[in-house]
């Protein structure tokens, strides 16, 4: 009987988990694979299911502050906001390095970026009970902020420090400035791509929220009107003044 | 290794070039669909190939006369992989400066989505080109040296400031 169970083998993990793992423990070598062109749509594949619930995951988290139907929203938008920048971004790297002499493949480099985002969003996932700890304590609003915010730049660094191995590793021509680039990239887009799909975290006391806004002023220009605001030059008809001193 | 020694692309040279012409046509795209005026989709690629072919010769010229001209073969191969590496580029920013002009109603993000675009674009082949040309020097029997440079640094920054001013002109025109 104890025979029968010792020479019974172990099932095998599931090439996706077992590519998850790899991505945890050996970043080396995962970078290691992604060069080799070894499997990359598998890679692909793994990589998207994992950017995908985990973002739902930290979302709904996100959402949980407001509760109600924003935890739906929240996890359905984050997912869409990480994926679409990384779509809308990674072919920057392939071609800006092209450009500069470096021999990009463009599945390689996707293959990259989503793992790299793989990873940052593993991370923030993981951070996901200090989110939910913030809850139960009831940290104040811009705390909570301050508190993500920090979470999300700490997973973000990651992430890039990861793109930026991957691709040092190569020592190709101007991999440096495609790296850069995608950066750049990358923040503009997932920036404008965030803001056109806010609100994620909300006041608890916050009206109904809607799933997207109407499309109005980007990022920047919100950026820019702010900093002109700041020194009291006000474009609208009905800018907020203050009480008339007594 | 120098870059000139590898293939110069990951596509043949021809796409590349297709690139150089479909990128400002795509990007005076962007512009077209915030003015609803289809001007943009001529004048951008009008404007980058128009002041290339003017400047080029003078960069020919200018180089020979300095004594740091590789032959003129060698130079129009320079030209074609740095227009080639401008098309790539633009290829590859062309899907984000779209979506943040059309993720906006405001007129200032399609012109500096647009006009970041070129630019980077812009400066990435005129860097592909100094590249080639410096790898060229060494069969050609010459050495870098300081006006060799210099020359490329003037016409370089000559040529992008006559292009940026001809397309900020077209760009403002058209949004405005």
């Amino acid at each position: 009987m104890i025979a029968a169970v010792d020479t019974t083998p172990t099932p095998a993990p599931r090439p996706s988990l077992g590519m998850i793992d790899l991505l945890l423990r050996d970043r080396e070598a995962m970078l290691a694979r992604i060069r080799q062109g070894a499997d990359l749509a598998a890679i692909m594949r793994t990589m998207i299911a994992t950017i995908a619930v985990t973002m739902a995951i930290v979302g709904a988290a996100l959402g949980s502050y407001r509760g109600g139907v924003q935890i739906a929203y929240a996890a359905a938008k984050l997912p869409l906001v990480l994926l679409g920048t990384a779509a809308l971004s990674a072919p920057a790297l392939s071609a800006i390095g092209a450009a500069l002499g470096r021999r990009s493949r463009l599945t390689a480099d996707l293959a990259l970026v989503m793992s790299a985002l793989a990873f940052g969003a593993l991370l923030l996932v993981a951070c996901t009970p200090l989110i939910m700890l913030g809850r139960s304590v009831e940290l104040d609003y811009h705390r909570m902020i301050l508190a993500v915010v920090a979470m999300f730049a700490a997973s973000g660094g990651a992430a890039l420090r990861m793109i930026w191995r991957g691709v040092e590793l190569e020592a190709a021509p101007g991999w440096r400035t495609a790296v850069v680039g995608l950066c750049v990239v990358f923040s503009l887009v997932g920036g404008q791509l965030s803001w056109a799909l806010r609100p994620y975290l909300l006041r608890p006391r916050a009206p109904e929220p809607m799933f997207i806004r109407d499309v109005e002023d980007s990022l920047f220009d919100s950026i820019a009107g702010s900093m002109r605001s700041a020194r009291g030059i006000y474009v609208r008809d009905a800018a907020p003044l203050g009480e008339p001193a007594p | 290794m120098s870059v000139a020694t590898q293939a110069p692309f990951p596509v043949s040279r021809g796409l590349a070039i297709a690139l150089a012409a479909a990128g400002p046509v795509a990007v005076g795209g962007i512009l077209a669909a915030r003015a609803h005026d289809a001007s943009p989709m001529l004048a951008a690629p009008a404007i980058v190939f128009g002041v290339v072919a003017a400047t080029g010769p003078a960069l020919y010229i200018a180089t020979a006369a300095a004594g740091n001209a590789p032959p003129l073969a060698a130079v129009i191969r320079a030209f074609g992989v740095a227009l080639g590496a401008f098309g790539i580029a633009l290829a590859g920013l062309i899907l984000p400066a779209a979506f943040l002009s059309l993720s906006s109603v405001s007129a200032a993000t399609t012109l500096i989505a647009t006009s970041g675009t070129v630019a980077i674009a812009g400066y990435l082949g005129l860097r592909r080109l100094a590249t080639e040309l410096k790898a060229q020097s060494p069969d050609a029997g010459i050495r870098p040296s300081l006006t060799g440079g210099m020359v490329f640094l003037v016409w370089a920054v000559a040529t992008a400031a006559i292009a940026g001013r001809l397309w900020w002109d077209l760009a403002v025109e058209v949004v405005s």
